[in-house]
């Protein structure tokens, strides 16, 4: 007998909603075949079947969220060498999902002490409320598991995500009344969360520095037009990728990872490049990989195929992970024209796109000249390289786009 | 009649004049809201003018009544009383108006605008009032439903509220039932039966739903059983009623009980099977709001329904059809439409029988407490050790209450003697306040008085039954 059990499957993940089984108990499946589809707050996965076996019990209903550890089904599977394996691995996966108690076991555990008596005094539960906490949430470390003011207040220093700011007091003068708007609130879980720890993670590690440069994309715009006379449609982010790459070529420390443990740093040798995306649950980072081994047509089509999958919640773990170095375009949203970007944590650097402007521009010989202007922000960790090479790797990256015909020279 | 082409703007709308409405609109209006108060029938509610408070003058009137022959030992001799039904209803008329006057002079001084009619919604934010001749919409910021409830009968039952009676038309009884039969067993059936068999009645209680006892607390149960037994009560248990039918001047329960017909012949029978929350008129069928499956609207702690700007409050909500209840929830309404953070909770909700001798009761009882806890202690002291319940006569009766035996913690506090209804209290704190044993012996209480028995109470220690 075997649990399949909901692993880490990446990018931390703590729990994950169960969205469709493609099997039943009774059914025979083969080693990886696939048997229930989860969606986690970044992706959707499959578990795949660990041996040739038949299904037992199908542990979880559909459209319940459980955390990882969490048995998902049983099934019987053939071979003993394969269920040894597979006991093991699930004895790993138990005490990683202890590690982890989620908020909502403790909960449970208090509720099930207390058969859903609140252990606290009419005045300590005023506190809760009136700090927006729920009391239920609360863990009491007094008598008989007693919910004490301390207890209240720890829990609200503890950051307590569900605080909800007390709306205004009462009102004036009856001549006329206004009414108080309820304050709404949205769980804080998720993407939302997964953003939230991976951006305060990263600039409490990263020693951040952002400098800004303005480029001329005039000539690039011109190369875009007349491939698109010939019906060869590509993007301005799919060339930017190209010219990172080729920057990152010349300036490798840019495409690395600092291990401070171990006091090394890691050089990559491939650009996976991760692109910035906005999809309704918030920013994701799909990933582009071996981009200094593809043409412009090939990042376009894929960057094209990934934005489509990011919308659609269709992203897998590969999809996600591995990326080297990461860009944000913000150019189409037609607004700001800087930034100091987050960088995506162990990766260096960071390059945000700006708001492309017609502007009057001086050249060489004091003549003005009207020309398509971008601003970029340019993050880099201070901890791994330098402001000198920062603006050199800039300098070099605006060199390409100013002057394209130089990415032939790097053709292969 | 004419309709009304112009929504008026009203800023918070109550439907419902009962304990929770009244309330509710005196404290939405001290928190500085315009309030719109709709009544069909009269200011007060069932509590005021059919239910808590017209009781409350016939229970008085039986206990003082029980009272009378004990006088003599006082040295007050007056003789065989003579009981008028008709003077005692016109003090409980007196009464209610009194009271009924009391809320409308303080609906006045907080500006609220009565409006008296049907009121049914006609969208989210609309809602219609019918006084017969005129139909006037109201456009609402909030609306707070407390439209209440009325007695429950089902089972074909016929109320002719003349032979066969329910609780609002066993109080406008002209003469006293010759021979009165009760069904139920809730506080209802209880004072009613314990009343009119003071008033001269005879009468039989059969419990409903083929209870084999009321849902007291054992220790309750048992001592409840003696004491109707002694004053001649007849009580059935475990019986299936069949019908109910009047022929004339008698009125004949058919029961059923271990596959054996019983019937009584009585003159007249009074049922008392609960309430059924009056949400079929309100034209709630026309928004989307959450109901329970027996019609009940569905709130939140915050009293707020599916539908962000309307609330419920009082009988018409889930839970227990007690006045206690729907005052709390009127102050909590308010509180959550002035953005104040407020909270219901109905854990310990006190249950109180105006009984001769009363009953009252708040927490566990024995049986839950060791179904949750395991093992649990129990402690006891009966009013004969109680020098003050001596002085007054009064030696029947106890107090009791359950701790868990692992952390001392109190979880539930049961009374019936004289006293019980004020003594409860002290064991609602309690509960609250999260005590433990010593937190409610350590205390000092008068003596000589019934509170007394609290600090007298001794502990018997109940070990969970091993489950097989």
């Amino acid at each position: 007998m075997v649990e399949v059990k909901l692993h880490d499957i990446g990018e931390g993940m703590t729990e994950a909603e169960i969205l469709h089984y493609f099997v039943k108990a009774g059914d025979s499946v083969k080693a990886d075949d696939p048997l229930v589809e989860v969606q986690t707050d970044k992706m959707t996965a499959e578990i795949p079947a660990p041996a040739n076996g038949t299904i037992e019990e199908l542990k979880i209903e559909e459209g319940t969220t459980i955390s990882v550890g969490t048995t998902v089904l049983v099934m019987n599977a053939e071979g003993a060498i394969q269920k040894q394996e597979e006991s093991k691995s699930a004895e790993e996966a138990a005490p990683q999902a202890e590690k982890i108690p989620t908020s909502s076991s403790a909960a449970t555990a208090v509720m099930e002490k207390t058969q859903g008596r609140v252990l606290a005094s009419p005045y300590t539960r005023k506190i809760a409320r009136d700090h927006g906490v729920d009391i239920e949430n609360v863990e009491g470390t007094g008598p008989a598991g007693r919910i004490m003011d301390e207890d209240v207040y720890r829990f609200i220093d503890g950051g307590s995500t569900q605080e909800v700011e007390p709306a205004e007091e009462k009102q004036e003068a009856p001549s006329r009344t206004y009414t108080d708007q309820q304050p709404e609130s949205i769980p804080f879980k998720g993407r939302r969360k997964q953003i939230a720890k991976k951006m305060s993670h990263s600039l409490h590690t990263i020693a951040h520095c952002t400098h800004f440069e303005e480029i001329d994309v005039t000539d690039v715009q011109e190369w875009r037009k007349e491939w698109k006379s010939l019906d060869q449609g590509v993007s301005m982010t799919a060339i930017f990728i190209k010219a990172i790459s080729l920057t990152l070529k010349d300036f490798p420390m840019f495409n690395a990872k600092l291990d401070e443990e171990n006091e090394m740093i890691h050089l990559e040798k491939d650009h996976h490049i991760g692109i910035a995306t906005d999809t309704p649950d918030g920013l994701i980072v799909p990933v582009i990989h071996h981009v200094n081994q593809k043409s412009i047509k090939e990042i376009h089509e894929e960057m094209k195929s990934l934005t489509a999958k990011a919308q659609n919640n269709e992203l897998t773990s590969k999809d996600m992970t591995g990326g080297t170095f990461t860009i944000s375009n913000v150019g189409p949203m037609q607004g700001s024209i800087g930034a100091t970007p987050i960088i995506n944590h162990p990766e260096v650097g960071l390059m945000a796109f700006h708001k492309t402007k017609r502007r009057p521009e001086v050249r060489g010989d004091d003549e003005i000249v009207i020309r398509s202007m971008m601003n970029v922000s340019m993050s880099f960790d201070h901890r791994v390289v330098d402001g000198a090479s920062a603006v050199t790797f800039t300098n070099r990256f605006a060199q390409l786009i100013e002057h394209p015909n130089l990415i032939t020279l790097e053709l292969v | 009649m004419v309709v009304g082409e112009i929504a008026e703007e009203k800023d918070v709308v109550i439907i419902g004049g009962g304990p929770g409405g009244y309330n509710a609109a005196i404290n939405a209006a001290q928190h500085g809201f315009r309030v719109t108060l709709i009544e069909k029938e009269q200011i007060g509610g069932i509590c005021l003018n059919e239910g808590c408070i017209p009781s409350k003058v016939y229970t008085t009137s039986a206990k003082k009544l029980s009272e009378v022959p004990g006088l003599s030992s006082f040295g007050i001799d007056v003789g065989e009383p003579n009981f008028s039904l008709g003077n005692l209803q016109s003090y409980r008329d007196q009464v209610v108006t009194t009271l009924r006057k009391g809320v409308e002079a303080l609906c006045k001084k907080n500006k609220i605008e009565m409006v008296e009619g049907h009121a049914s919604f006609l969208s989210e934010d609309r809602i219609g009032v019918d006084n017969g001749h005129q139909f006037d919409v109201f456009h609402f910021n909030h609306a707070i439903v407390a439209t209440g409830s009325r007695p429950r009968y089902g089972q074909g039952l016929d109320v002719d509220h003349k032979r066969i009676l329910d609780s609002r038309s066993i109080f406008h009884l002209e003469e006293v039932p010759e021979h009165l039969i009760v069904y139920g067993s809730d506080y209802i059936a209880l004072e009613v039966a314990m009343s009119y068999h003071q008033f001269g009645s005879k009468v039989s209680l059969v419990l409903d739903g083929g209870k084999n006892d009321f849902d007291f607390d054992s220790s309750i149960n048992k001592e409840l059983g003696r004491l109707l037994k002694k004053q001649k009560i007849k009580l059935y248990k475990s019986c299936e009623l069949k019908s109910v039918e009047n022929q004339g001047e008698e009125t004949h329960v058919s029961l059923l009980k271990n596959e054996e017909a019983v019937l009584l012949e009585g003159s007249h029978a009074f049922i008392s099977l609960g309430h059924q929350p009056n949400t079929e008129e309100l034209g709630i069928d026309r928004l989307k709001m959450d109901l329970s499956e027996e019609g009940h609207i569905k709130v939140d702690k915050q009293m707020r329904t599916s539908i962000s700007n309307i609330y419920a409050i009082g009988d018409v909500t889930e839970g227990a059809a007690l006045a206690v209840k729907a005052i709390k929830q009127s102050e909590v309404v308010s509180d959550t439409i002035a953005g104040k953070p407020s909270e219901f909770d109905g854990t310990f909700l006190p249950t109180v029988v105006h009984s001769i001798p009363p009953i009252a009761s708040v927490g566990l009882t024995e049986e839950e407490a060791k179904d949750q806890y395991g093992d649990i202690r129990v402690a006891q002291f009966g009013y004969g050790g109680n020098g003050y319940a001596t002085v007054h006569g009064k030696r029947e009766g106890f107090i009791k209450y359950i701790v868990d035996d692992a952390t001392d913690l109190v979880l539930g506090f049961h009374g019936l003697g004289e006293g019980a209804v004020e003594l409860v209290s002290t064991g609602t704190v309690a509960l609250e306040m999260v005590a433990r044993d010593e937190d409610l012996k350590f205390p000092h209480y008068p003596h000589p008085s019934f509170n007394e028995s609290i600090s007298l109470a001794e502990f018997t220690t109940k070990r969970e039954k091993v489950k097989s």
